[in-house]
């Protein structure tokens, strides 16, 4: 029998959860975490809602770093943001791994749970890390920026941070397109918001950045030593949906 | 003349590495690593498979010199173009926001004179760092025989500044370039190195400078033994090596059928060993005058110190570690690190990221070898299974193979 933890889908609530279930000594090997809109009912399940406290998963948070350090909440918070199946419950069994360890847990890489929390962050650190370099943005009406992309992994938050300080001085929208959600910076603080779609129209100028940037694109390429294939390995398809140059 | 004709023949001009004016930059963007780290972010991909992360091109290809391996040399009958600052800066800001690249790369043929072109390299990173408070990366070229205050004033503005060698000896730069002396190399060279030092906010992400390979018979004892005075002596932070790609048809250039490209890497490699793994030029060349094309040269030091092997994984400090070939910076870091807490098997080796198929013949784990039978291996045998399976790949998948091969290397340099 499963004890089913109900969180409402944010990462404090996760972490509330977490915090909830540690103090109640039950088996760990027993506990399932669900978010609260992707759970399906079973017959003898008697689910328990914990809801967000933002307190309780503050102190968590901190309460991991003590004992290990940032990298490692980082890597928690990364695992969190992947699509990885039951990606919940691992991060609670890591972080039972990491208070009792501190920051060795980082050697326990033969330990399943330690190994998925790893491949699920480094994914999202990977997509990040490409995006950083594969966003595109369109200047729109406005001369506000505007990116759109359809991430695998919920990394709206991680890459708005970064470019807001790449593109500290201008306005601009990103646009997680897959998801729904945008992210509206206007060179003073980022806002997030769910269940919006947007359509813009582009400036003026914007067809011929386009125009040039392709041009620039195609002539940096070195014919006789043309390796499409070396290409896709360093940028695979699923980028080029927004490439301009590959558009 | 506009714009996007400007750009195809400025950028085209760039392309290629073979002009001081051009040379070696494209590697240029491919490097930004560890202490490097500069411009590190690629932003796109060409369909050679090269990572764009800089707006790399010329501001003019007008030169008023006549090196005979440049395209661009007085005495080509090619297409010129020269842009204006202005319209450098309004392109890589319109680039950069729309996240094209992380800055810029501007380089220049000699136009006019030396210090007409450097003052245009000057007015137009000013333009971009006072007019358009652009913060992204900028790195331009000195151009020879400019006057040291312009390079000053330059310098403050951009993060890196690189006047190209070229040519690793007086005697080859004497036969290919008539204008240029060693002098006009050296001596801004030596300047933006003293000034780095006396001052902050100058050229903040160092030195570099570029090598044309294969065009003279310059060695590569002589090539890596320049490389590491110019390390030591004026602190560069990167020297680029660049295959001559023939483009004129030149009689004083050695007859270059293909671009030496896998010497080219290996001057990678064996640089990478004396900047990084405190290798020095004289343990690279004890016997011969160039590289190993058939293995990195990590392994050719090995196979000559075979004394020195095999190496106790779960003892071997550091220093032992990284001259293992195989074991990289950040293996040799993991095996120290989780050493600590259990001994290591020849399991735990691959999954910190030990290579094992070069590796296996120089370690024990414990006191025990990979395989029984590896224990007194002879050079000789050794490098013929380290080379077959690469000779045998390399026909296989044959330039695909060869590109990547080099491409990653690039990269990492690692070994
Ligand atoms: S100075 Fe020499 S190498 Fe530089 S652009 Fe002119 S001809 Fe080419």
């Amino acid at each position: 029998m499963y004890n089913v933890f109900l969180y409402d889908g944010t990462f404090d609530g996760l972490l509330t959860c977490i915090d909830e279930i540690l103090s109640t000594h039950i088996n760990e090997d027993e506990v399932v975490i669900v978010e609260k809109d992707k759970y399906q009912p079973m017959f003898f399940d008697k689910p328990i809602y914990v809801t967000l406290d933002k307190n309780r998963s503050q102190e968590l948070r901190q309460k991991v770093i003590n004992v290990s350090d940032k990298m490692i909440f980082k890597k928690i918070y990364y695992c969190f943001l992947s699509e990885s199946q039951n990606k919940e419950t691992y991060i609670y069994k890591y972080i039972k791994l990491v208070l009792k360890h501190g920051k060795k847990v980082k050697y326990l890489y033969h330990d399943d749970v330690v190994n998925f929390v790893e491949k699920a962050s480094k994914n999202v650190s990977r997509e990040i890390g490409k995006y950083m370099g594969l966003m595109r943005f369109n200047e729109i009406k406005g001369g506000v920026l505007y990116a759109q992309f359809e991430p695998t992994n919920d990394i709206l938050v991680p890459i708005s941070y970064f470019f807001r300080e790449r593109l500290k001085s201008f306005k601009w929208i990103i646009h997680d397109k897959k998801r729904s959600k945008l992210s509206i910076y206007d060179t003073r603080m980022i806002k997030f918001l769910n269940g919006m779609n947007l359509n813009a129209s582009f400036s003026d100028n914007e067809n011929l950045y386009q125009k040039l940037w392709k041009l620039y694109f195609k002539t940096m390429a070195i014919e006789e030593r043309k390796n499409l294939k070396l290409q896709r390995q360093n940028m695979p398809k699923k980028y080029w949906k927004y490439l301009i140059e590959k558009n | 003349m506009d714009i996007l004709e400007k750009l195809q023949i400025l950028g085209a001009a760039a392309k290629y590495d073979v002009s001081c004016a051009s040379s070696g930059s494209k590697r240029e963007v491919n490097y930004g690593i560890g202490s490097t780290f500069t411009a590190g972010i690629c932003h796109s991909w060409t369909d050679d498979g090269r990572c764009i992360s800089l707006l790399k091109i010329l501001f003019t290809n007008e030169c008023i010199f006549d090196c005979a391996y440049c395209i661009n040399r007085k005495s080509n009958d090619i297409k010129r173009a020269t842009f204006t600052p202005h319209e450098v800066a309004e392109l890589t800001m319109n680039f950069y926001k729309r996240n094209y690249i992380e800055g810029l790369f501007l380089s220049s043929a000699i136009k006019n004179s030396p210090d007409w072109t450097m003052e245009m390299l000057y007015k137009t990173v000013y333009l971009l760092r006072h007019k358009y408070q652009f913060n992204g990366y900028i790195h331009v070229k000195a151009i020879p025989y400019a006057s040291l205050d312009l390079i000053r004033k330059t310098g403050f503005l951009a993060d890196r500044m690189s006047v190209n060698i070229e040519l690793p000896s007086e005697k080859s730069l004497k036969l290919l370039c008539p204008n240029k002396t060693k002098e006009s190399i050296l001596k801004p060279m030596e300047f933006i190195t003293r000034v780095g030092e006396e001052e902050r906010n100058f050229v903040s992400a160092g030195q570099s400078t570029q090598m044309i390979i294969g065009a003279t018979e310059d060695s590569d004892r002589k090539i890596i033994t320049l490389s590491q005075h110019l390390y030591k002596k004026f602190k560069l932070k990167r020297v680029y090596y660049s295959a001559y790609t023939p483009v004129n048809d030149d009689p004083r250039i050695l007859k270059v059928e293909k671009p030496p490209l896998l010497r080219e890497h290996r001057l990678y490699q064996a640089d990478w060993l004396i900047r990084v793994y405190n290798f020095t030029a004289e343990e690279l060349f004890e016997k011969d005058e160039n590289l190993d094309l058939e293995v990195d040269p990590k392994v050719m030091w090995a196979l000559r110190h075979l004394d020195k092997f095999p190496v106790e994984v779960n003892k071997a400090s550091y220093e032992e570690l990284i001259r293992v070939p195989g074991i990289g910076i950040k293996s040799a870091r993991r095996i120290i690190k989780n050493r600590v807490f259990h001994s290591l098997d020849f399991d735990d080796l691959k999954k910190i990221g030990v290579v094992l198929k070069r590796a296996k013949f120089f370690i024990t784990c414990n006191g025990k070898t990979y395989e029984r039978h590896l224990i007194d291996l002879q050079p000789e045998k050794i490098k013929l299974q380290l080379t077959e399976k690469a000779a045998a790949q390399q026909r296989m998948q044959q330039l695909s193979f060869f590109d990547k091969e080099i491409f990653t290397s690039v990269i990492t340099g690692e070994i």
